[in-house]
């Protein structure tokens, strides 16, 4: 059981999350929604520890999680699975790779290092990919995939972690409505069967209908609604999404019209062709 | 359609005058700084010119003298006798290639060891890179301090001529090719440490975070977030760094610190003749061919679209 | 789609999963290829450094360490000759600057003769990169020697030395500029009647010249550097006082000499970064 008592996150300007508390049971289906920088993603990194709260605290099965460091914080972020919005795969490793790296906590440094997995653990990864539809890409390098077929790795990969908890941060918001649906379906069933909570970011009202136990609503970084999704009136939805509610309840599954907020704008970089160039001249430089 | 005049005097609001306006706007912008441009690249030149005393007469009166002095180092080749062998009392012939190069065999062996010298530092100099390039690159470094110190590190090693480290290395350890071998092996560390940073730099820290998120420490993070991203622009560079390491491995012979280098000196300092050419040659063919290689190499293993 | 744990999976579970994904499981032979490699890799490393004597390091740690300790320790600071190391130092500035410049003149005449997009006949072109290719073959050092012999000892021969290997260098990668700029840019020039000439300056240079000019700066930093060492040949700069301070074993000097020298390169560094910056608006480093 997830605890969160009075968490929160500020920024320079703003506290992105605000004063926000939450018992999260085993094995619910939790959908979190709430417009642009309502602060939906800013919770689940904190969660994960990938992002430092500034206040308040995360307790998992009676422990203090924002206290842990070191080897116990990595053995959290083992056990508490994310996916992203941008799957964040490795795009060079092949697919089978990727969902191995679920396991390199459990790893030495030097097996790590060599890429030493045991036959149990590809066995393993071979049928967590098989759950999602992807063993036959195995082999594959990674970002030769379609958007959708990379999410599903991604989910293989949160499998292959063993996770008591998986959090998934607008995992549809880049896909098309016919991958967001089986990505969508697979979290569903993972959270069924293997009987792990999920903590899901949507974007939009509909999905979070479709699937979810539990709707939270965050506004400015508030919790402004949490129950079951039969009782998100329209005022509710109001409430939560404010002037963008009329969208958010003419959205379908995945959003196109609307960025979520997090899709950061890539920095700027320098192309292939430029760093080759450059690199040209410093080397032939000496 | 009205017709344009181009030679019509400028009327208010029409579209030639607000052009004009906007133009000497933008060039009064533009002239103060282009005026401070101009004005600091002639004082560098006038004080350039002045300290390494680049004086018309001087180039004048010593331009003939380079075009004089290469006319006496080129070989005296005579078509008939290219090819004679030597002579029954161990002689060869003037105007023959065997006596133009009478001292291949030492020329070869120099040469080989130049290139081994080139490749074991360039595989030294590119593994101290590797390691220290992660800490240097500002979006992996584990902390600040870690990150200054690892990248003055690498740019002292560069900032310094292979050279100088082969005369600080030959008197420490003597005169020999080790010398030459870890002065150029710290030199590339640096170069390549610097240009191996900055491809990290420009790496997709998305796959780093996810590593993260699934609970690997740093070096797991870099091992698969990292690495397999860079891997192909690093192997390129390494190739890359391998040919300027030929030439700077035939020059560190200058300070004894093994190759050819130590023989070119002798050459070019003591002689004015063919032998002069022999060698230089041999070296440029060398150079030249190592250049190919690498350059099949870097398509054969990186495949082209990493290349421009 | 069942749910399971690592624990749970044996090995006839393993045994199915390698029938059916046999190459999940990496096939022996890439397996030794791989550690082949790296073996012949380390085994050419320790072979090529015991060969070249590494051992000697062993003897060489007293030495070393007084060498070391000479560097950090600086004495009699009052006497060196202050001016003479500056004076050094500018003319080896001097002689980067005005090398790099002829160099870069040089190659932006030459680069068009050896790029294939400009230079339509293939003979030219060969015999233009083959010329390059032994003005970049021999190091900048031994160009400073061949013109300390041919013009005499003094900085005319560095710069002349400079010059002519970048020359080789910055003429090469001039043309791989050229061999990669945008092609529709150029047919547009030469849509509107434009001649050979007339197409370099508006179809090519618009689109060359901000990588010309950043070429260029790398060269002139990189030329400081080299710069420096010119004088153990004779051709000027602070390398002759180097070596002169080094050979009379006044470490502390030579320290002294090449941290000016460090700063002096740290800040070319950095202001041709704020040039190249403002030219073609880099945003990195
Ligand atoms: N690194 C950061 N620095 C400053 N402000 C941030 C940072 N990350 C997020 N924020 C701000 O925090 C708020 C919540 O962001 P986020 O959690 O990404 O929202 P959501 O995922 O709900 O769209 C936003 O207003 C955003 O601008
Ligand atoms: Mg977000």
């Amino acid at each position: 059981m997830l605890a969160i008592k009075n968490l929160t996150k500020s920024f320079k300007t703003r506290n992105a999350v605000d004063n926000i508390s939450l018992d999260i049971p085993d094995g619910q289906m939790v959908g979190v929604i709430g417009r642009s920088g309502a602060g939906k993603s800013t919770l689940l990194r904190m969660i994960n520890r990938l992002a430092e709260p500034t206040g308040g605290s995360i307790i998992f099965d009676g422990r203090d999680v924002t206290a842990l460091k070191g080897r116990e914080l990595l053995e959290w972020r083992a056990n508490c699975a994310m996916v992203f919005q941008q799957f964040n795969l490795v795009g060079r490793l092949n697919v089978l790779t990727n969902v191995l790296t679920g396991r390199l906590y459990h790893h030495g440094l030097i097996a790590s290092m060599f890429q030493v997995f045991t036959p149990a653990e590809r066995a393993f990864a071979i049928r967590a990919l098989d759950r999602l539809g992807m063993a036959h890409t195995a082999l594959q390098q990674a970002d030769t995939l379609s958007g959708g077929q990379m999410q599903r790795v991604a989910i293989a990969r949160a499998l292959a972690q063993e996770p008591k908890i998986v959090l998934a941060d607008e995992p549809i918001a880049s896909l098309d409505p016919m991958n967001a649906k089986v990505v969508m379906d697979a979290l569903r069933t993972i959270n069924r069967e293997d009987g792990i909570a999920v903590i899901c970011n949507l974007h939009t009202l509909d999905t979070a209908r479709n699937y979810c136990d539990r709707v939270i609503g965050l506004f400015e970084g508030r919790v402004v609604f949490d129950g079951p999704p039969s009782a998100l009136t329209e005022q509710a939805a109001r409430e939560i999404y404010g002037a963008e509610a009329d969208e958010a309840f003419s959205e379908s599954m995945t959003s196109t019209t609307l960025k979520p907020a997090g899709t950061e704008v890539p920095a700027e970089r320098l192309t292939e062709a430029d760093l080759q160039q450059r690199a040209r001249a410093e080397l032939l430089a000496g | 359609m009205a017709s344009i005049d181009v030679n019509a005097g400028p009327q208010p609001n029409d579209a030639v005058s607000v052009f004009e306006h906007h133009r000497s706007e933008l060039r009064r912008q533009r002239l103060g700084m282009n005026i401070l441009f101009i004005g600091a690249f002639l004082l560098a030149l006038g004080l350039s010119i002045w300290v390494s005393r680049f004086y018309p007469d001087r180039l004048a009166a010593g331009l003939p003298r380079i075009f004089e002095y290469f006319g006496t180092i080129m070989p005296n080749l005579q078509f008939d006798l290219l090819f004679e062998g030597r002579g029954a009392d161990g002689r060869a012939v003037p105007g023959s290639l065997t006596f133009w190069y009478s001292d291949f065999n030492v020329y070869i062996r120099l040469i080989v060891e130049t290139i081994f010298m080139a490749l074991t530092a360039t595989i030294l100099g590119a593994t101290a890179a590797f390691l220290l390039c992660f800490p240097a690159s500002r979006n992996l470094a584990p902390n600040s301090f870690i990150y200054i110190v690892s990248r003055r590190f690498m740019e002292i090693c560069r900032g310094v001529p292979e050279i100088l480290y082969a005369l600080v290395f030959v008197f420490a350890i003597g005169i020999g090719p080790l010398a030459g071998v870890l002065a150029i092996a710290i030199h590339s560390a640096g170069a390549l440490g610097k240009l191996f940073s900055e491809v990290n730099e420009n790496a997709s820290m998305r796959p780093v975070e996810g590593i993260r998120g699934v609970g690997g420490n740093w070096f797991e993070e870099i091992r698969y977030g990292v690495v397999p991203q860079v891997m192909p622009n690093f192997v390129s560079y390494t190739l890359l760094r391998f040919e300027i390491n030929v030439r700077a491995s035939s020059i560190v012979g200058f300070v004894g610190a093994g190759g050819i280098g130590a023989e070119l000196n002798r050459v070019i300092s003591l002689y004015s003749d063919d032998r002069v050419v022999a060698v230089l040659l041999l070296v440029v063919i060398t150079v030249t061919l190592i250049d190919l290689l690498s350059e099949q190499m870097r398509t054969h293993f990186i495949g082209r679209e990493n290349l421009q | 789609m069942t749910a399971m744990t690592l624990q749970s999976i044996s090995s006839s579970d393993i045994a199915s999963v390698r029938q059916s994904h046999p190459q999940a499981f990496g096939s022996t032979f890439s397996t030794i290829t791989r550690w082949a490699i790296w073996l012949s890799v380390i085994f050419y490393v320790i072979g090529s450094l015991y060969y070249f004597e590494v051992y000697r390091l062993l003897d060489a740690s007293g030495r070393a360490l007084n060498l070391i300790a000479a560097f950090f320790i600086w004495e009699d600071m009052g006497e060196w000759q202050y001016r003479q190391i500056y004076i050094g130092i500018a003319q080896t500035l001097g002689m980067a600057f005005l090398g790099t410049l002829l160099g870069t003149l040089m190659a932006l005449f030459i680069g068009f003769f050896a790029a294939r997009t400009t230079m339509p006949f293939v003979v030219v072109r060969q015999i233009v990169r083959r010329i390059l290719d032994i003005l970049r073959g021999v190091d900048q050092l031994v160009w400073g020697l061949v013109f300390v012999r041919a013009v005499g000892l003094g900085p005319l021969a560095g710069v002349l030395a400079i010059a002519v290997s970048d020359t080789g260098t910055l003429s090469k990668l001039y043309s791989e500029a050229l061999e990669n700029v945008d092609r529709k840019q150029v047919e547009g020039i030469r849509s509107t009647g434009a001649g050979p000439l007339k197409i370099a300056r508006y179809g090519y240079l618009p689109q060359v010249l901000p990588i010309f000019i950043s070429q260029s700066l790398y060269f002139f930093e990189s030329s400081t550097r080299s710069a420096t060492i010119l004088g153990l040949v004779g051709a000027g700069g602070i390398g002759m006082i180097i070596i002169e301070r080094f050979r009379a074993n006044l470490f502390d000097q030579v320290a002294f000499v090449v941290l000016n020298v460090l700063v002096c390169i740290f800040v070319i560094d950095w202001l041709s970064k704020k040039i190249r910056a403002r030219l073609i608006g880099e945003t990195s480093h």
